[in-house]
């Protein structure tokens, strides 16, 4: 473990791109992935703003967009293809970007060494890396978007044959952006591996004295859980990725077989498209929950602080994330009920899938008995975790008609599936994550975030969410990806709800924009973050023991030594109602 | 460009209104020393959340009202009406749970918010509590689970064996429009063969005419079945991943290039006992302004594709309807079979090749319609699908529509 003490920290000058761009800081790595990840946000949600509009206005004409996007908007209506471009671009720019790398990226690098006591990760080195493959992927990916072909349009699961045949005629989408796709991916991965060996690596070894894994914060353990998945998981989208890429481009026939296209009978021979979809979902499902593990950490953790209470059941917590993973990597065809793969698989997917329901179940419960009897502070911050709970619950439930294969022959790929995972992911994940950057906010940037902007963006946030998608479970003949659908009487009866579900989508994008805002102003202008107080909430973690300047090394002296476990609040004993982790145990205590 | 200029203009306005406003409440607090006392706002927040949650837990119930039209009619078919059952006792036990959960989330938030002298019980944790609330969910999903795979075996039945009077029809999907073949009054498919020899422009499906069964075959511009006859779909699809649905059955699968797919099921409703029953939805009791009637005297089942396939996927929809036997027979007789329809170009074709119609006596077998592909794997894939007769179809008479736009 690392005690050692680096005296020497802060005599070397460093230069200004040492610092803030290839900096190797574990705190400023954060930094920029959140900031990254927030660009990416912008640019997600901007692209949901669009196709929201031809969603909700299928008939109207907007000039600005052609204004904006040129030949895509032609008369001032997306066409279908750039529909297809910005769905898929939306759904891989948040499940990647922002909710993988934006979530995990930003609270590891912030919260591991922080609250294991550590001086930085294992390896700062590869932690950068981690950051610039991830910058890199996204480039590449951003880079698509002003190909003549357009971006890659095949859906965010990329399914060949649509995404293996190199063919303009097929789909424009599936020529060069369909490779860049692919590319950006591969550099994606790249940098999840890297990012997540290491913090494997650091919450193993470089835990400080007394930090046995007992007493780690629930946010380390879901992070060290969450990087599991991802080093367990990825790879297998790495070779898919390639096989594909094979298929594509040297006309190998991993994934095709006996396809005809306009007439002609092409070569391949023998490939299974269900192929691509076992590799991809392999990944596909853990990734959810490398999505959902974070912030259960954040939630874990934010609603505890603020209950004064310890999290309710915390082996349990820690039992039931590590039993998900498990079980996460037994549910992925869940995602395949109705892919033409054999029945029988189907059953023993539904048996995991709704096995996986009961840890899941039992985290919500220990969430509300935390709250139970608490004396809770409501700041923006457990505000949004709260929020958390109740987009779980909501979201999680609805996963039970899903998991149920037979149910899930009329619902799959239909808007209920889309009102399904947005919430329990999109909406959740995002919650956890405000919850997260309002409670360490002091920690990141020094100052205090203003809290009145934060209750508007939680109420307004919260309202719309809801406003979009439960509509949408009412939807749930109405099949997903579809661009306009008044040519079906089946479902041209879902034109005013379309509207009503854009407006809200609307509205969610200026809160979403006024958080933004508030994060900028606060990090610059907001009230100081200083010495005089350096534990605001009251926590007993680690990371409140560090000056409120950002120091390389993050303890001026020596690291210390922890003694009890993190959620010590209102025991009775000593003058507060929270027990560091610092606090050697007294008389009467009882060790945890 | 000034339009544009100006939105950006009100909306930066905006932002800037609302941060000086944030800004103003926050220095009020500062200049109290109150910056981190949250006392007034667990207050306020306390009851502003329950405030919400009431509302909430309101707007959810009444969606249930407000989406009423959105629900579609009782499934038209067996499987469609068990499915429903499923659903509706899933959403009652979820249901319940949604609220409960809710309830004390809410409540436990306005009940304990934080006040300056009270303080929090240590509890962290009870063996009993987690032992009850591990075992209720498990029993919960044991039921949902067995309850589900009963469901799930009697769509898809394990046995090869097919119903006696099962009529059989085979969908293939491709960019974007699908293509259903009827087997003709014989009840067999003409063989295909996936080989470039055969699949052309004109026949895509590569249908062998040197087999006597394809002479009868019919392509249908809209699906026809029977009430009461059980009816089987061979899937397939010519270019990229299809998915075929009919929503008012509660069916759907997949349709993929070299691996055939298929399922079954009874219609149990006919069109007109459908619309019957729509007279009592208010969407589809409405006047339609441009008919002038009621809407259900149109309605008529519909057929979409719901895997995404392209820019015009949301375009393929095909019209379906269920009729009586008799009825449905009478539909037949006015299909001309494709065979005899383009004789002329298919005879000339097989001149050419020095092959004649009907000349083949070839097996009818699935091994035929994988392009002659016998392996283990082709034909296991398929092991759990009624065995798929030679299967078929060529498009000349289906011009791709590019959906409407
Ligand atoms: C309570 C347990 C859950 C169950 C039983 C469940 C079940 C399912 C099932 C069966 C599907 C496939 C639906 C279909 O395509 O027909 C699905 C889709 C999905 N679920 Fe869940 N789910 C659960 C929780 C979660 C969680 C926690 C997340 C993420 C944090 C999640 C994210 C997703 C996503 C992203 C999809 C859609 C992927 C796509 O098709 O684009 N689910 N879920
Ligand atoms: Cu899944
Ligand atoms: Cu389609």
């Amino acid at each position: 473990m690392a005690t050692i003490a680096h005296g020497d920290h802060g005599h070397h000058e460093e230069s200004f791109l040492e610092k803030y761009i290839f900096s190797q800081d574990h705190k400023m790595i954060a930094r920029q992935f959140l900031f990254t990840g927030i660009f990416w946000s912008i640019v997600g949600a901007a692209m949901s703003v669009l196709f929201r509009l031809q969603l909700g206005w299928p008939n109207e004409t907007f000039p600005f967009l052609e204004t904006l996007l040129g030949k895509w908007a032609e008369g001032g209506r997306i066409s279908n293809e750039f529909y297809y471009s910005l769905v898929t671009m939306h759904g891989t720019i948040l499940v990647f970007f922002v909710l993988t790398a934006g979530l995990s990226g930003t609270f590891a690098n912030l919260l591991i060494p922080y609250q294991i006591g550590a001086r930085d990760m294992a390896s700062p080195f590869m932690n950068m890396l981690s950051y610039w493959f991830f910058l890199l992927a996204g480039l590449l990916m951003l880079f698509s978007l002003f190909l003549q072909t357009g971006a890659a349009s095949g859906g965010w699961t990329m399914y060949p044959p649509l995404s293996g045949i190199r063919d303009a005629k097929v789909n424009a989408g599936s020529m060069w952006g369909t490779d860049l796709w692919f590319f950006s991916m591969s550099m994606f991965i790249v940098s999840s591996l890297l990012g997540g060996l290491n913090y494997i690596a650091t919450i193993l070894n470089l835990r400080t004295k007394g930090m046995t894994m007992w007493r780690l914060p629930l946010p380390v353990w879901a992070l060290l859980f969450t990087a599991i998945l991802g080093v367990l998981a990825f790879p297998p989208l790495l070779s898919a990725a390639l096989l594909l890429e094979f298929d594509r481009i040297f006309d190998t026939s991993f994934y095709l077989s006996d396809i005809v296209v306009g007439g002609n009978l092409l070569d391949y021979k023998g490939g299974s498209p269900i192929l691509y979809q076992h590799l991809f979902w392999f990944l596909g499902h853990p990734e959810v929950y490398i999505i959902i593990l974070p912030a259960f950490g954040i939630t874990s953790e934010v609603l505890s602080v603020n209950s004064r209470k310890p999290v309710f059941g915390y082996k349990a917590m820690v039992y039931a994330i590590g039993i998900i993973v498990l079980l996460g990597f037994l549910v992925w065809a869940h995602h395949m009920y109705m892919s033409g793969m054999n029945p029988f698989l189907g059953s023993i997917f539904t048996l995991f899938t709704l096995l996986i329901a009961v840890p899941s179940a039992v985290k919500v419960f220990n969430w509300l008995t935390t709250i139970w009897k608490g004396n809770l502070r409501l700041t923006p911050a457990m505000m949004f975790a709260l929020g958390f709970v109740s987009l779980f619950i909501s979201g999680g439930l609805t996963g039970l008609f899903l998991g149920n294969s037979a149910i899930d022959i009329p619902l799959h790929d239909t808007y209920f599936v889309v009102a399904h995972f947005h919430i329990v992911m999109g909406v959740a994940a995002f919650f956890a994550m405000f919850a997260g950057v309002y409670h360490w906010f002091p920690k990141m940037f020094g100052r205090y975030i203003n809290d009145t902007l934060g209750y508007v963006h939680f109420y307004t946030t919260i309202i719309s969410a809801y406003a979009i998608f439960i509509p949408m479970h009412f939807m749930l003949s109405l099949p997903r990806r579809y661009y306009v659908f008044s040519n079906y009487q089946t479902f041209n009866i879902f034109e005013d709800v379309s509207k009503f579900i854009s407006v809200f989508a609307i509205i969610s994008f200026m809160a979403q924009i006024l958080f933004v805002v508030n994060i900028v102003y606060s990090a610059l202008k907001g009230r100081k973050f200083t010495s005089e107080n350096l534990n605001p909430w009251g926590s007993n973690t680690l990371e409140w023991t560090t000056p409120a300047e950002h120091i390389h090394g993050n303890w001026p002296g020596e690291i210390p030594e922890v003694y009890r476990w993190p959620y010590d609040y209102s025991t009775g004993h000593g003058n507060t109602d929270f027990r560091p982790q610092t606090e050697p145990l007294q008389e009467g205590e009882d060790a945890h | 460009m000034l339009n544009i200029l100006l939105t950006l203009a009100v909306i930066i306005l905006f932002y800037t209104v609302a941060l000086f406003l944030g800004g103003i409440v926050e220095r009020v607090r500062a200049l109290k020393g109150e910056e981190l006392d949250y006392t007034k706002n667990n207050q306020t927040h306390g009851k502003l959340f329950l405030i919400y949650g009431v509302f909430f837990l309101l707007m959810f119930a009444f969606s249930f009202k407000y989406m009423d039209f959105a629900s579609l009619p009782k499934a038209a078919s067996n499987w469609g009406v068990e499915i429903d059952e499923l659903f509706v006792i899933t959403a009652w036990i979820t249901g319940i749970i949604f609220v409960v959960t809710h309830i004390a989330l809410f409540y436990f938030v306005w009940k304990y918010r934080g006040e300056k002298d009270k303080k929090a019980t240590f509890f962290a944790h009870s063996s009993t509590l987690e032992l009850v609330w591990t075992s209720i969910p498990a029993l919960a999903m044991a039921v949902l689970v067995v309850m589900g795979l009963k469901t799930w075996f009697n769509v898809f039945p394990n046995k090869k064996t097919l119903p006696a009077n099962q009529l059989t029809i085979e969908a293939t999907g491709k960019q974007f429009n699908w293509m259903l073949r009827y087997p003709g009054p014989d009840g067999v498919f003409g063989r295909r063969v996936l080989s470039k020899e055969f699949v052309s422009p004109d026949n895509e499906l590569g249908i062998d005419w040197t087999d006597p069964a394809s002479h009868d075959d019919f392509f249908a511009s809209e699906l026809y079945m029977v009430k009461g006859r059980p009816v089987r779909f061979n899937l397939g699809a010519l270019d990229v991943l299809h998915s075929f649905y009919l929503p008012h059955f509660r069916m759907k699968m997949d349709c993929v290039p070299g691996v055939p797919t298929g399922i079954g099921f009874t219609p149990t409703m006919t069109d007109d006992e459908t619309r019957e029953l729509l007279k009592s939805n208010s969407h589809w009791a409405s006047i339609d302004p441009e008919t002038n009637e009621p809407r259900y005297v149109k309605f008529n089942y519909e057929l979409a594709c719901a895997e995404l396939c392209g820019k015009s996927h949301y375009g393929m929809m095909m019209p379906a309807h269920v009729v009586s036997q008799s009825k449905f027979e009478e539909w037949t007789k006015t299909q001309k079979p494709f065979f005899e329809v383009n004789k002329d170009r298919i005879q000339a074709w097989l001149a050419a090749r020095n092959l004649s119609a009907g000349a083949s006596k070839g097996s009818n077998n699935y091994a035929a319609f994988n392009g002659g592909d016998t392996s283990k794997k082709a034909l296991k894939l398929d092991s759990n699908m009624t065995k798929v007769e030679g299967a078929t179809h060529n498009i000349a008479d289906n011009k791709a529509t590019e959906g409407k736009q």
